[in-house]
């Protein structure tokens, strides 16, 4: 049975591949998206997502964004997503303090917002890395 | 002798206009590679977004309808227009110019909001409301531009000013072709599917719709934006290849010029001093 995977964001076609097993973070809680599953459409929450394909497993840091399952094929559409071997540890650093420095300062709402959700992406993308390479 | 000064003048002044338009054309070229890969990679995802969003709208109540949706009394239309703040790209502009006085010749109850300095005089010109006017800027536009847009938007639309919303902007074809077009945002119409599957929403229906609209309309404000600046440049290579090729051409026919006159000056100092020989010899 195969299943096929497509994450989609703005930039690019992050992910296209057939999958055994896809484990996303939503906003009900985590699940697992087997082959078969009844047709799904859910929000998705920032955090980690793991692609199992055979014995290989991917991890990917997710933004928000959505999530749709039909007949064996699964459409995420995020606002960022990176797979965790791509994420680089310096660059996510320094915007994680980028964000901060903006956020102390007296900002307008729409530079608070930016802000709030580089840090977001920045300390997500760390999570996911550094848990990544302990494994 | 003046005029063969004149003329290596000119010839200077045509090699200076060919060597700044090159220029012009190598940094168009290298921003539309950029534009043209965020472009095309943009439009699955908002594609995407658009079958997702049917697919919530044909297994919900037919009753159920989102702000974005309804339609209002209203008769009053928000145009937003987007163009270059920059010229120099051929004919894109007049295009866009020429549309958007046709559209107003027919709409006469309009108001309007326009992103890029290029259209702004041209649409205050048209003695209608012009609500905002923000920069386009000469980079990518990226994702924060939308922020403000939108909030004017919600402003006018859902606070029931205008009854639609509607874009001018310039669509990217390809590099040789782009075209101003007109484009409906406001109500979002979305075609309902006939065979609705059975589908399961986490949380229901009702929650996933307000956030999915929204980002719908977001992205496609973006996804426009971005297709105006790839036609920005794409147009803008155009003319400057153009441009070059006309003063390089320009620079050979004057140097032909100068070249005969150069000659010509020679072949007559010659005659000059034969004749003087001449008169000396048989006198």
């Amino acid at each position: 049975m195969n299943l096929l995977l497509e994450i989609i964001t703005p930039e690019k076609v992050i992910y296209k591949d057939e999958v055994d097993e896809v484990v996303v973070p939503t906003v009900n809680g985590e699940i697992a998206i087997l082959p078969n599953h009844i047709s799904l459409l859910t929000q998705v929450n920032p955090g980690e997502m793991i692609v199992k394909k055979g014995t290989n497993q991917q991890y990917l840091a997710i933004t928000g964004g959505f999530l749709e399952v039909q007949s064996n094929k699964i459409s995420i559409l995020a606002e960022h997503a990176i797979k965790a071997q791509d994420i680089e540890v310096a660059r996510a650093m320094e915007a994680k303090k980028r964000a901060e420095k903006v956020m102390s300062e007296k900002s307008t709402d729409n530079e608070l917002r930016l802000a709030q959700a580089e840090m977001i992406k920045a300390i997500l993308e760390l999570k996911v890395a550094t848990r990544h390479k302990r494994r | 002798m003046a005029n063969l000064l004149s003329l290596k003048r000119r010839i200077r002044t045509a090699g200076n206009v060919a060597k700044t338009t090159h220029a012009m054309q190598t940094i168009a070229v290298s921003k539309l590679k950029k534009a043209q890969n965020a472009t095309v990679a943009g439009r699955p995802y908002v594609e995407k977004l658009l079958s997702v969003s049917q697919n919530v709208l044909s297994s919900m109540d037919s009753k159920y309808t989102h702000e974005y949706m309804k339609k209002n009394n209203n008769n009053k239309s928000l145009v937003i227009i987007f163009s270059p703040d920059k010229g120099l790209c051929g004919g894109l502009i007049t295009n866009l110019i020429r549309e958007i006085l046709n559209y107003d010749s027919q709409n006469k109850d309009t108001i309007y909001l326009t992103v890029g300095k290029k259209t702004e005089t041209a649409v205050a010109n048209l003695s209608k409301e012009l609500i905002a006017s923000f920069k386009f800027g000469t980079i990518l536009p990226t994702f924060d531009m939308v922020l403000p847009i939108v909030k004017i938007i919600d402003e006018y639309f859902l606070g029931q000013k205008v009854g639609n919303v509607k874009i001018i902007s310039t669509n990217f074809i390809n590099v040789f072709s782009q075209k101003p077009k007109i484009i409906n945002v406001l109500p979002i119409e979305v075609p309902k599917l006939e065979s609705a599957s059975f589908t399961l929403f986490e949380p229901g229906p009702e929650k996933l719709l307000p956030p999915l609209l929204r980002h719908l309309l977001e992205m496609t404000i973006y996804q426009h934006l971005l297709e105006s600046y790839a036609s920005e440049q794409g147009a803008r290579m155009v003319a400057m290849q153009k441009a070059t090729d006309n003063a390089l051409e320009i620079t050979e026919d004057l140097k032909l010029e100068y070249n005969k006159g150069r000659q010509e000056k020679i072949t007559n100092e010659i005659l000059d001093i034969g004749s003087a020989y001449f008169t000396y010899v048989y006198e």
